[in-house]
């Protein structure tokens, strides 16, 4: 078996005036959680469109479980995308069905799987009601339901949690683990980047059509070194800005994380925290993915301007 | 039929009939349609009290026999004119006090026949409602005959031999057809008239909803989600084949119901009903059926290039101007269903299905002209349905800005 889930080979897409993804390759293995990261506009939703065939790639090749994409393949995976939606006039229980149908599996069968998920995410009284009376956040439930009801081997979803109350968000993270753990490959696509680094086993970045970064979380993180600094403080922290060796400083009011120039030595910027300020906590941490992601991208538009 | 198919046909078919607009239409279409037909019958069998009219009769010796004339015309046994008794003063005053009842309403009107009414046969009506067609019509002959009859006695000839003489043509119309000859009295017109208004409407209507289903997918975001679960064309034709079935279940049930009316009616002793053949109702079905395909798949584009139904209404005219134009033709083609205007209309996809059907309804065509327009038609049909599918994949997705014709030209070259 092989065991990449899904291989895209140099895939191309523009549209008229602009090139959405250019040369875009990547490789997710089975039964992880990847992550596919970059800013608005990226190219993001153009992949996922064309691994699902909504949008034909002008090059370049894709495979998935091991064989070149088909409409038989394709059945394998579950898409939820960023647009989400649902007939309003259909009843529930009659859409996801219909849903399930369309994905080849029969009424019977998918009736029996509906329950424990209505369940699970709460829903169950909503069964027999129309889709328009759902409010947004059981709407979204209702499509994560749309969307894993013919147990796909590949889960595709565009930002899952976004409309999720808190409750909402840890149903959402316990599932796509179970699922994982029942041997689904997931690829999430998103912007929060906690949910992300706390979930994701892989991560990529694509930027303007390109994919500019690859690999496990903690690869990603090792690559951009061990020069960041956490401190949590009582007292004015602006100074720190000023000093020497500070590449660049994110502000949380009392809490910052300080990011060094290559090769500085955060002795004297503790030395100097401690005569001025309150102190509670100092540590040399990884960067965060949210540093890395913002720090990757405009790095990257700068190289490019 | 894969699953897939299945399951799209299915669901655009329960939603469509589902709705209210579907169930009142189909309640209502029959109803409305004996309505039509029976209060004119109902309508014709009341007849209305007599016209209450008097006679001023400047001539003094033509009142008794118009006024005899006229209390002799019966309809259903009962008189249709109800002669006021004679003015004994002058013609002058009778007439003002005659002008004055009708203007009062204890009369309807009057006839006035002036001195020389004779030789010139010339005469006035006055009343209130002079738009009664067929009252004043029967008091036109009436009055007439009496003229003619004076002017015959006055030539020294005998009235009812010279009536007999001039006995005007009977003439009856029998439609001669394979199927045998029956005689028609107008009815079979009236019947090619209602069908093909049905079929005008049941095309455009269906084809119109149609449009409406994608613009709904594309508001409800669905359509991504559909995309992604079935080829666009599978997406396409499910919509065309529930939709239409939708469309098709409607006219069953209205055919039914005509068929119950007119054997109702039948049994009643109205034998008028045009007899229906299994040919015309046959190229109904094909007609709508292919009709509807063609202007649906046109629809369908069009609902997927826009995000509103605002938005649709000026792509709208242009691809309804061929079943207009056949709409128009109609007239032309009823005058002479074989001629070289109603061929060639009968040949051209768009406007095909009215008037090949008009024809069939009419004259039925050689065997070669209809099977050859079916053809085309089948032809026109795979087109408008490849390029479509076309607009509708680029389509679907596409939010925001309204495209303009050439880039919706550009999505079919592209795609």
């Amino acid at each position: 078996m092989n065991e990449n889930a899904l291989v895209l080979k140099g895939i191309r897409k523009a549209f008229a005036g602009h090139v959405a993804v250019k040369d875009f390759s990547l490789e997710v293995p089975r039964q992880c959680i990847f992550g596919l990261l970059g800013p608005n506009g990226a190219g993001k939703t153009t992949t996922l469109r064309m691994i699902m065939d909504i949008l034909g790639p002008d090059a370049g090749t894709i495979e998935i479980l091991g064989q070149p994409a088909n409409h038989a393949a394709r059945d394998r995976i579950g898409y939820m995308p960023e647009e989400r939606g649902l007939y309003p006039r259909m009843v529930l229980e009659e859409q996801l069905v219909f849903m399930a149908a369309i994905k080849g599996v029969p009424k019977r069968q998918a009736l029996e799987r509906l329950s424990p998920w209505l369940e699970r995410l709460s829903l169950a009284e909503w069964r027999k009601r129309k889709t328009n009376e759902l409010s947004k956040g059981m709407q979204q439930k209702a499509q994560f339901i749309a969307t894993v009801l013919h147990q796909p081997d590949v889960l595709i979803v565009d930002e899952p949690m976004s409309g999720l109350d808190p409750v909402g968000m840890d149903v959402m993270r316990e599932a796509l683990i179970d699922m994982r753990r029942a041997g689904t490959t997931i690829v999430l696509s998103s912007h929060q980047m906690e949910t992300v680094e706390r979930l994701c086993d892989r991560v990529a970045l694509i930027h303007r059509g390109e994919k500019i970064l690859d690999g496990s979380v903690s690869e990603v993180k090792a690559r951009h070194g061990k020069n960041t600094v956490a401190l949590a403080f009582e007292g004015d922290g602006s100074f720190i800005e000023t000093l020497p060796g500070v590449a660049k400083v994110t502000d949380f009011g009392q809490y910052l994380e300080v990011r060094l120039q290559d090769g500085t030595d955060p002795q004297p910027l503790l030395q100097e925290a401690v005569k001025r300020l309150k102190l509670r906590r100092f540590e040399i941490v990884e960067p965060s993915l949210h540093d890395i992601f913002v720090e990757t991208v405009t790095g990257h538009g700068k190289e490019m301007a | 039929m894969s699953a897939k198919l299945w399951a799209v046909v299915k669901r655009e078919y329960i939603e469509r009939v589902r709705t209210k607009a579907f169930v009142i239409g189909t309640i209502l279409g029959p109803i409305v349609m004996a309505a039509l037909m029976i209060v004119p019958m109902l309508a014709a069998r009341s007849k209305s009290k007599p016209l209450r009219i008097a006679v001023v009769d400047w001539t003094g010796e033509l009142r008794g026999a118009v006024a005899q004339a006229l209390l002799e015309v019966e309809d259903d046994g009962r008189k249709r004119f109800d002669v006021q008794p004679a003015a004994t003063d002058s013609p002058e005053a009778a007439e003002a006090a005659y002008r004055k009842a009708v203007l009062d309403k204890s009369l309807d009107g009057y006839l006035s026949l002036p001195k020389d009414a004779v030789a010139t046969a010339k005469a006035s009506y006055y009343g209130r409602n002079v738009s009664n067609f067929t009252n004043l019509r029967t008091l036109e002959r009436t009055v007439s005959g009496v003229l003619v009859t004076r002017r015959l006695t006055s030539a020294g000839l005998d009235p009812a031999r010279v009536n007999d003489l001039t006995r005007s043509l009977d003439m009856k119309t029998i439609r001669l057809s394979e199927q045998g000859e029956r005689e028609d009295e107008g009815a079979a017109m009236i019947l090619a008239m209602v069908l093909l208004m049905i079929l005008y409407v049941g095309i455009l209507m269906w084809g119109q909803a149609v449009m409406t289903s994608v613009i709904e997918e594309k508001t409800s975001r669905v359509v991504e989600v559909m995309a992604s679960g079935v080829p666009s064309t599978t997406l396409l034709l499910g919509k065309l084949l529930g939709v239409g079935s939708a469309g098709l279940t409607q006219f069953l049930v209205w055919a039914l119901s005509l068929l119950a009316v007119s054997l109702a009616s039948g049994s009643l002793g109205a034998t008028d009903m045009p007899e229906v053949t299994p040919l015309v109702l046959a190229s109904f079905v094909v007609f709508y059926l292919l009709g509807f395909f063609f202007y649906a798949s046109l629809y369908a584009s069009i609902g997927a290039a826009v995000n509103t139904v605002q938005e649709a209404q000026s792509f709208v005219f242009p691809v309804m101007l061929p079943i207009i134009l056949a709409m128009v033709c109609w007239p032309a083609v009823m005058q002479s269903p074989d001629g070289p205007l109603a061929f060639t209309v009968s040949m051209i996809p768009g406007m095909s299905p009215v008037i090949m059907f008009l024809r069939i309804v009419v004259l039925t065509p050689p065997m070669w002209q209809m099977l050859l327009s079916i053809a085309l038609l089948v032809l026109g049909i795979l087109g408008v349905v490849w390029m479509a599918a076309r607009v509708y994949r680029v389509g679907i997705l596409m939010y925001g800005k309204r495209p303009t014709f050439p880039e919706i030209m550009r999505w079919v070259r592209r795609a």
